[in-house]
């Protein structure tokens, strides 16, 4: 993958609800470059689960779930909660 | 003192009838001396966004760990928050590939205003989970007919709100609490939300619920572990109370003292 030259282009995805863009290399971008992307390294050791456009996305898909423009992906964490 | 029998989560015996939630304590810490003071073995918590700056979710999340592991408990995570069925189904599949359980606390709600369950997005939510293997504790108002739906689903645990959540206003309608109890005689019934002190919590158990799930009684309490202590003994209370077999309400006096031979009685001067 790293040997591909990015082509420069951004994609725009909203991680949470904030708006962020990702390089587009000429392999379409996954969850996974978009959570790299996202999540500080100290985050992509915690616990957390995903949900692309509304529906969860188990770890093991990651990799192999394709995003596109204007995607919405849901990052969430454990929280107390009663 | 011990409680007389165990709670039934779908086959899994818990012996504490006490599920307690994690939030809104002044501290972790006490958070943490809360829980291990009420004796209760089910922990309730959630899932929300985190931004990348913040690390608070983290240590509760340690918390939350270490206290179930001590207490070798149960996590129940809930679906707070989420307004849809198609939302509470997300959640819970989310809940389950962190917190490694089929347990879900059950939230659909339909008002902003007063938290109230929505019963339509609640039913097809409870549907689709029980159907994907989940082990469902729907939150639900104290409707009859709503809670046999959900029994009628497959729900073999139901949690009626005793009044909005963290309003403290106890049971606001104990005939409709009654009834369910009656209705549902083979049901777990756990009364959830609304509960202010622990004589609510007791009327609860005298009424043959099963058990009782709180948060903000004790968490907002002037001392949240006094306030857990007394809430376990509460329940126990009530609990032992049911199966001990109240005596039936009279309308009129009956004194409890023999009457034969009392001192002066009817003296005739």
């Amino acid at each position: 993958m790293n040997a591909n030259k990015d082509d420069g282009k951004k994609m725009k995805l909203f991680i949470n609800g904030q708006a962020i863009e990702v390089s587009v290399e000429a392999e379409k971008p996954n969850l996974l470059i978009a959570l790299q992307h996202y999540l500080t390294p100290e985050q992509q050791q915690q616990s957390f689960a995903v949900a692309l456009n509304g529906d969860f996305v188990g770890k093991a898909d990651y990799q192999q779930t394709l995003v596109n423009q204007g995607d919405s992906i849901d990052v969430l964490f454990p929280i107390q909660g009663g | 003192m011990t409680l007389n029998t165990t709670l039934n989560i779908y086959g899994q015996h818990v012996d504490s009838r006490l599920l307690i939630g994690s939030a809104l304590y002044p501290s972790p810490e006490i958070m943490k001396q809360a829980v291990l003071a009420s004796g209760s073995k089910i922990v309730t918590l959630s899932l929300k966004r985190q931004n990348p700056a913040e690390q608070a979710g983290a240590k509760i999340w340690q918390y939350i760990q270490e206290l179930v592991k001590e207490t070798n408990g149960f996590l129940l995570p809930n679906t707070a928050g989420c307004k849809t069925a198609k939302e509470a189904v997300t959640l819970a599949k989310m809940s389950r590939e962190i917190f490694q359980t089929d347990w879900i606390k059950l939230e659909v709600i339909g008002d902003d205003y007063n938290l109230q369950p929505d019963p339509i997005e609640l039913l097809q939510a409870t549907e689709i989970l029980l159907a994907d293997g989940f082990k469902v504790l729907p939150y639900c108002t104290d409707d009859l007919v709503i809670c046999q739906r959900l029994y009628d689903l497959g729900c073999q645990v139901i949690m009626p709100w005793a009044s909005p959540i963290g309003t403290g206003k106890g049971l606001m309608n104990p005939y409709n609490l009654e009834t369910i109890r009656l209705r549902l005689p083979e049901a777990t019934l756990i009364l959830d939300a609304g509960i202010g002190k622990p004589s609510d919590a007791c009327l609860a158990m005298e009424m043959g619920y099963d058990g009782v799930l709180l948060n903000s009684a004790i968490a907002l309490a002037d001392n949240p572990v006094q306030m857990a202590k007394a809430f376990s003994q509460a329940i126990i209370a009530g609990e032992q109370g049911f199966v001990a077999g109240m005596m039936q309400q009279r309308q009129t006096a009956h004194p409890s003292t023999p009457t034969l031979d009392t001192p002066f009685w009817h003296q005739q001067g």
